[in-house]
Order: structure tokens, then sequence, then C-alpha cells
């Protein structure tokens, strides 16, 4: 997975930058792109990293900065798993 | 996270109740405008004690948009202050003006109410409608408002500078099990500006937030609408708790349950008004 990994609206935040900017941070993830909304996919391994609140802190600061006001996880389904590929798939673009 | 009632002092708020109590009497008798909210059944319950049964007359409007357990939660509470309740019905998903969701929505919402409550209420003898607006609404953006000022409905808790804070901790005294109940405006406002208001969406949301109630959430809770994602907010001090894989996977399908296809959890939790902070209508 790279930060390019970024689908949805790319108009008017920068969702690349922030991606790769999660990255560095140690939070791997692919990012969709809802209007002022960062909607992150993330590994398996940047979920654990996320229940601890300074790493929260760290991605909001991160995503105001990169010009979102809300920033969400998608939450993994086995439901939505035979129709969805994994984060780290490749992702579609618009 | 309970609120922090200690920021209240006792003699502002015993100032505060006082004037209240005055006000109540001297705009006697009075219907309100009834959800069971935590403001609403504060002013229910204060007027019902304030001036007797004959002088305060609570009223429901149902729709939609008001959630079962909301107005199970009015019922309990007149119930048990004995406070006369009516009930109506309002059809503000009729109107297309509403139902295009426009970011003054709850203008025509209340002015829905309004046109049917004022009416009613004066045809028994209640010249003074009341609603639960308290003084923190006054800083929101709260279209609602303007059709209350139309109707020449008061609002006595703002007016008299009644905070959340200040209504908690007055319930609480009262013994109003509301006090420490979260904040629950209409379910529409899961729904962002410009996405349609429906019946289904309305539900859909509506089953979303029961059941995560069922799995224990007992604090602020929302189920924010996005088509075919569902983003949740919960406080923030319960987020670390439901990041554990298996809490996640509970939350996940309590969701999808109610016909989301994905579901988000949101990393800064639960904000009042968080779809005007999406939307540019507020400050974020």
């Amino acid at each position: 997975m790279t930060p390019n990994d970024v689908r949805g609206d790319r108009s008017a935040r920068n969702g690349v930058a922030l991606a790769a900017a999660l990255a560095m941070r140690g939070i791997e993830c692919a990012l969709e792109v809802r209007g002022a909304l960062a909607l992150l996919l993330p590994k398996p391994e940047s979920v654990a990293a996320l229940q601890v609140d300074e790493n929260r802190r760290a991605v909001l600061a991160l995503a105001k900065e990169h010009g979102f006001t809300h920033v969400a996880i998608e939450l993994p389904s086995e439901r939505r798993r035979s129709s969805t590929p994994p984060p780290d798939a490749p992702v579609l673009r618009d | 996270m309970a609120p922090d009632l200690d920021a209240v002092s006792e003699a502002d708020l015993a100032a505060k109740t006082g004037t209240l109590a005055a006000w109540l009497r001297a705009n006697a008798p009075v219907a309100i405008g009834y959800s069971g909210g935590v403001d609403s059944a504060y002013l229910a319950v204060t007027a019902r004690q304030t001036l007797g049964a004959g002088g305060a007359l609570a009223i429901i409007g149902r729709s939609a948009s008001y959630p079962a357990e909301q107005w199970q939660t009015a019922r309990d509470v007149a119930q048990r202050f004995d406070v006369t309740v009516l009930e109506l019905d309002t059809a503000e998903l009729d109107d297309p003006r509403y139902a295009a969701n426009p970011s003054n929505r709850c203008y025509y919402c209340k002015t829905e109410l309004w046109s049917r409550l004022v009416p009613v209420a004066r045809a028994r003898g209640f010249a003074t409608v009341i609603d639960g607006t308290n003084a923190d609404d006054l800083s929101d953006y709260r279209p609602g408002a303007q059709a209350a000022r139309e109707h020449r409905v008061a609002s006595p808790l703002a007016e008299l500078g009644f905070t959340k804070l200040h209504i908690r901790h007055a319930s609480r005294a009262l013994g109003i099990p509301t006090w420490e109940q979260p904040s629950s405006p209409c379910l529409s406002s899961r729904l962002p500006y410009g996405t349609e208001v429906t019946r289904g969406r309305l539900r859909q949301v509506e089953l979303a937030e029961a059941a995560l109630r069922r799995l224990g959430i007992a604090g602020d809770l929302r189920v924010r609408f996005h088509d075919d994602l569902a983003r949740v907010e919960l406080a923030p001090a319960e987020l670390s708790t439901w990041l554990a894989p298996e809490r996640m996977a509970v939350l996940t399908e309590a969701v999808l349950e109610a016909g989301f296809a994905r579901v988000a959890l949101d990393l800064r939790g639960f904000r009042s008004g968080s779809l005007n902070v999406l939307h540019g209508v507020s400050a974020a």
C-alpha cells in the first residue's frame, strides 16, 4: 500500500498528503476522501495503534492540517469482506 | 461521561429556579412543546409543580423523525410526575422543503410543529406556549428558533440564562430521570444537509442507534448517515474500548443489521452539530 491509495473526492483536501503523513506516523491505511471527511481503511496493526488516545489525537491533528474536519476508520466486517477489497488491495480512483 | 454538575453553584441555581417559577406564574397557564428530552422534561415537570395540574399541558408532536425510545421516556416522565400530556401527529416529512433537507430544515419542522400545536393549545385555554430551548442553544445554528418566534412561542429557559448544566443540576434535584440523559435531537439531524429525509433512512438510523444502546452504550451516541456508510460517533472516553477487535466486530454487526453496507467509527467521537461542521455551517 502506498500513500497514493486515495479514492473519492480529491478536489478540496489533500488526501494523498494526509495518507503519507499518517504512514510516517506508523498508521498505514488506504484513505477515501468524502468531502471534509477522511475515511481511513487501516491495516489491523494500525487499528490497534488507534486504541491509544495519543495516536488518535495525532491523527486528528494531521487531518486538520490537511483540511479535514472529520476522520473515521472503516470497521472491518466479515459480511462485507466478500464484496470489498481488503485495505491493502489496489483501490479504485475517481 | 457524567456531566460535571459541580460547575454550577447552588446559589446560582436557586436564583434561577426562583426566577423560572415567577416567570411561569406570570404567564400561566402554559402549554409546553414536549419531547421528553432533558430540557423539555425539566420545563414540563417544573411547570406542573409550580402551576398545578390545570396550569400545565405537555404536548408531544409525533412523527418519523421522533425516536420511539424518546417517546417512551416522555410518557414515563409525564406519568411519574403527573404531567398532563396531549399527543399530536406532525407531518414535516410530507413537506418537500423539509424533505429536501436544506440547512434550515429545522425551520420547516418547527413551523409544522408550532402551526399544529399552538392553535390546539390556545383552543384549550393555554395562551402561553413555551419550549425547552436553553441558553447554550443560542450559540449554535438553530433555524428552528425563528419558527418559534413567528408563532410567539416563548423560551423561558434561554431567556432566564439556564444552560444545559443548570437544567441537569435542577433536574437531578427534582428526581427527573432525564438529568443525565444525553442530548437527543431529532433523527433527521443524522442526515447531512442535502441528503433527502425519508422514513426509511430515519428508520435505519433509529434501528442502528437502538441496537448500539442494547450493546450497553449509554452516553452520547450518534449514527450519522452517509448513504451506504454509517459513521458512528461515541463519547471520546468510549473510543479505546470500542476499537478493541472483539468489540469492534460486535458494533459493526449491530449497525449492518440496520441496513447499512459500511460502518465507520469517528476518531474524534461525539460532537454536537457534527454535520454542521462537516458541511461548513458552523466552525470546526
